[in-house]
Formats: structure tokens, sequence, C-alpha cells
């Protein structure tokens, strides 16, 4: 059955949006957050107004409610990634995500000289925390270049640099470029080397179904607000093998089982990376989310994205000077198409374009180390979701058209 | 026009901007006066030290003082509406003596029209820029 694009637009309020200037929003920065709609909204605004109170800490009736939704929501998130909640542990989003990798496993199992191999095509995110892991126990890190042709991984170059490795941290699909990584490959040949996989879904799951528990990967980090989700709230999918090698990150409240002055015990499972109060109002929302969801097929859904982005990659690429990174005609590609104008700068292009009403990103999207294989500081990005349409994508390229011929 | 809060010398610049017909025309002025930048910092000159840090375009600011006391500003970005909003205060603050400077405050972008110019984002190029002046004034005290 075909999507209803009209009818999943009047799910999302904020479309309506009419701008200052008087211009009606188009939204296409959707890589960057995606919007919310109102089921999600109507989840969040319940908890706070009939039963905001504190999880897994009291026997009054509000806290069982508050416990039992957000229990209801690890359930419901864990399903749509198909996993059992012990295997989920909710993360403020990727970034923590990832930093719980480097910090709850990799510190606890990679000593000097192991091997962490990463891609240049990754986000700060998943670059940082390994440098930093490099600096304290001195693991190798090992980056994968792109070939600045094909905006593809290297895999010969992948495939060296899996020697000896011990984690392979691999972006789902990139931020930038909107190319989608062989990560069926990724993961096969990891497992071979002996090397556990990382994979960023941060960009992925708004696209395709993760299916954690068929993929194979170690560990998967999502965020909620990328997938109609709010945000601050994320998750780390890990296998329990995987969880059982791990050990604290964050100490204090709710992760432990016993605390004396003589020391302390911690709880097991996720429930030990769980410290402090839960962003439960957040976790309701994403469930609300994921449920929202679930009445779609993403196979359409990305399918209806594609083909925006594949339309208005090529429209762009009629306009005199405009050039595109990364290959929005690949049938895998996400809907992020990102381009540079030979002539009016980046940042002047993008609030250009929002003189029209459209918000697109702009800058070095947190991952430098691809824009210097790109030989770029920055590029515009245009991303696009389940409730943009095509009209929205032709008035888009005639904005752009017009800005080029006024301002170049 | 909005209660004024810059040098008087700058208003006939600020009215230029105000009888704008649209948005568009303000930018392509903007975009003009970012070619006439009075005393611009060229990009061979650009260097860690003189970096507005926190902008999403490249931008370059030295500040001085001259012989007689006054405030010397020379700039360089490599977006043209930065650079439009860096000619703007260098002809505002140039020739000013220092503490002036440190008392001047942004909203002559507002009352340009340039939307957004005060937004308080890390990534607000006009305002970081801006910041940079009146702490190098400050400095200078």
């Amino acid at each position: 059955m075909a999507l209803d694009i009209e009818a999943i637009r009047n799910d999302f309020p904020i479309l309506d949006r009419v701008l200052p200037n008087g211009k009606k929003l188009v939204y296409f920065d959707n890589a960057a957050t995606s919007q919310k709609p109102q089921v999600v909204i109507d989840a969040m605004t319940r908890y706070y107004e009939e039963y905001n109170s504190n999880a897994h800490r009291a026997n009054h009736t509000l806290a069982d409610e508050a416990t039992t939704a957000l229990e209801d929501a690890r359930s419901k998130i864990s399903r749509y990634f198909g996993t059992s909640p012990e295997n989920m542990i909710y993360t403020s989003g990727a970034t923590e995500a990832i930093n719980l990798v480097a910090y709850g496993w990799a510190r606890y199992n990679l000593h000097q000289d192991d091997v962490v191999v990463v891609t240049e095509m990754e986000h700060h995110a998943d670059i940082v925390p390994w440098q930093e892991l490099n600096k304290e126990k001195g693991v190798e890190v090992r980056y994968v270049p792109i070939n600045s042709r094909t905006f593809t991984l290297d895999m010969e170059a992948f495939e060296v640099a899996l020697e000896d490795a011990k984690l392979v941290c691999v972006v789902h699909t990139s931020n930038v470029l909107g190319i989608r990584n062989p990560i069926e490959e990724i993961i096969e040949k990891s497992h071979q080397a002996g090397a556990r996989v990382l994979l960023d879904c941060a960009q992925g799951a708004p696209h395709e179904r993760i299916f954690f528990d068929n993929m194979g990967a170690d560990f998967v980090a999502i965020s909620a607000h990328k997938m109609a989700g709010p945000t601050g709230i994320g998750c780390i999918l890990v296998k329990p093998d995987a969880m059982a090698e791990m050990g604290p990150f964050m100490t204090g409240g709710s992760m432990i089982r016993r605390v004396s002055t003589e020391g302390t015990t911690f709880q097991e499972g996720h429930a030990m990376f769980e410290t402090g109060t839960p962003r439960i109002a957040e976790a309701i929302g994403w469930g609300a989310a994921v449920e929202w969801l679930s009445q779609f097929d993403m196979r359409e859904v990305h399918a209806h994205i594609h083909d925006i982005a594949a339309w208005t990659a090529d429209q762009m690429l009629e306009i005199p000077g405009i050039r595109i990174f990364g290959d929005p005609s690949h049938p895998d590609s996400s809907g992020a198409v990102s381009f540079l104008h030979d002539s009016i700068q980046s940042q002047d292009l993008a609030i250009l374009l929002d003189e029209g009403g459209f918000a697109v990103r702009t800058g070095h999207h947190c991952a430098q180390p691809l824009m210097d294989a790109l030989g770029v500081p920055s590029t515009n990005r245009a991303s696009f979701w389940i409730y943009n349409t095509l009209d929205e994508a032709q008035s888009f390229v005639e904005h752009l058209k017009y800005v080029c011929e006024r301002f170049a | 026009m909005s209660e004024r809060q810059w040098p008087e010398h700058l208003d006939p610049v600020v009215e230029e901007f105000e009888d704008c017909f649209d948005s568009m025309e303000r930018y392509e002025l903007l975009f003009e006066y970012a070619k006439k930048h009075p005393t611009p910092l060229p990009p061979e000159e650009w260097n860690e030290s003189n970096q507005v840090h926190g902008c999403q375009s490249r931008a370059h600011v030295v500040c001085s003082i001259d012989e007689s006391g006054k405030f010397l500003m020379r700039g360089g970005a490599d977006a043209q509406i930065v650079q439009g909003l860096m000619c703007v205060t260098a002809m505002a603050v140039n020739g000013m003596p220092p503490e002036k400077v440190s008392e001047m405050e942004p909203n002559y972008a507002d009352a340009m029209g340039i939307r957004n110019s005060l937004t308080p984002s890390r990534a607000n190029g006009f305002l970081n820029m801006f910041e940079r002046v009146r702490s190098e004034a400050e400095r200078m005290l």
C-alpha cells in the first residue's frame, strides 16, 4: 500500500509553521533531527500532566505508573529493533551510546597496542572516544579511507586494517554522504578477524528497520530524535556476551546493588549502565514514536525518501556551479544530499535558502576527517524524510536556482 | 529605526539597509559591502591566533590602536554575509576610542534587517566576530 503522505504530514503540527518572514517552512534538515508527530508530543505531555514521578524508586501509584511506562517503552523500542529488553541500555543518544562502548567495554577489554578500526566517514562521536582511548590506554586507531570518486569505503584498505583488530567501529549510513556502508560484509569480515563490531545507526535507523538479533553486530548505537522521537534519549543495543564483558561507566544512584563505606557492588545487565534518574518522559515519547513508525513498511518509507533525494540531486546538478558529494541515485542511499556552490559560500547559501523558508544544514557536520578527505571545509546538506514531498523539492530547486543566479 | 546603540556616523549605512525592498535586496547590498571593506585582512594573514572560533565560516579579526589612540579593526571572512557585516563593523569602530568600542552593542545588524544576526548560536559568525572585537577593545583599556 502506497504511503499517504498528506495523512502523514497531518500528524506533524510543525509542518504548518509559517516563518517570521512569512514563508512556509520547508524542513530539509532531517538528518540533524526529525520533526515529532502529535502522538509523541501527547505521550510526553500526558506523562507530565498525569503521572510524573521518579521510576524504580518508590511504591506509590504515580511511581508505579512511571516505572511501568518506562519499562513498557523499553519493550516497545527493543521489539522494534528486533531484540529483547535485556539487550538495550538507555543513553542520552548515539554519542553517549558510543562513549558507553568506549568506556564501559573497550576500557575494560582493550590494552596497549590493541587495534580499533574506524573509518574516515565517521561522525566525531565515533572518532574522538577512540582517540581519547589511544591517549589513555595506548590502543592503536586505524582509519579506513574513502574512495573520493565513488564516496564509498575503500574495502581493500578495510581488510588490511582488520589485521589484529579487536574492535571495528563503522557508521551504518553516512550523515554527510547518505552512503549506506556494506555493513553485512563488514560484520562478517570483522568477526572472521576476531573483532567485535560497533555500528553507529543514528542515520540508518530512520531509513531502514534495524533487526539487532539478526544483523550480527555486537553493539548498535541509536538516537531517538532522528526517527520521530524526542531529543535527549537513545540507546546502545548490546549482545549478551558483549554486555557480560562490560563494566561501569558512569556511577551513582540506581546502578548499584549495595553501597557501604567499604565499597560498592553493582547491578547486573543494563541496570549497571543506567545511573541517575532515567529520562522517563523521553523514553515514553520514543516508545510512542516507534509505535507510530511501526504502522509503515520502512522499505516503502525508504523508497519515498530516496525518490525525492535522487530527483532533487539530479535537478541540482543542472544548476551551474553546484556539485554533489555522495551518490543519491544509488538505491541504498539515504535522504541526505550534500552539496556546494563553487562561488557562494555554504553559510551564505544556507541563509539565502532560509530566506525562502528552506531549512538545510551547513557546516562540517561533525565529520571533519571526511571533510578533509573530500577537500572541503563544509557542505550544505538537504536531508529528506517521510513527510517531505516532491512539491517541496521542486520549490527548493527553484529557489536554489534563483539564489544562484542572483548571488553567484 | 530602533533605538541607536551604535555610533552616529553609521546611521546612513543602517538607513540604506532599512530602505531595501526585501530581504534578498538587503543581502545583495550586504554582498556589495563585503567587497568594500575599508580595512580588510587578506587571507595570507589569516592564522589560528586571529581566527574567530565557533563560526560555520572562516573569520579572522586583528585589532590594534593607532598612534593617536584610535581603534582599528581589520578583518576577513570567506562568507560574504559575515564579511559584509565585518565591513559595516569596521566602518563603525575604526577611529573610535577603545572604551567606546567596548561599550557598543551589536544591534545595528538587527536594525539593518539582517535576520537572525543576534541569535545566540555558537555558529553565529557575526556575533562571534563582534564579541571578539569588543573583547579586544576591552583588553586595550
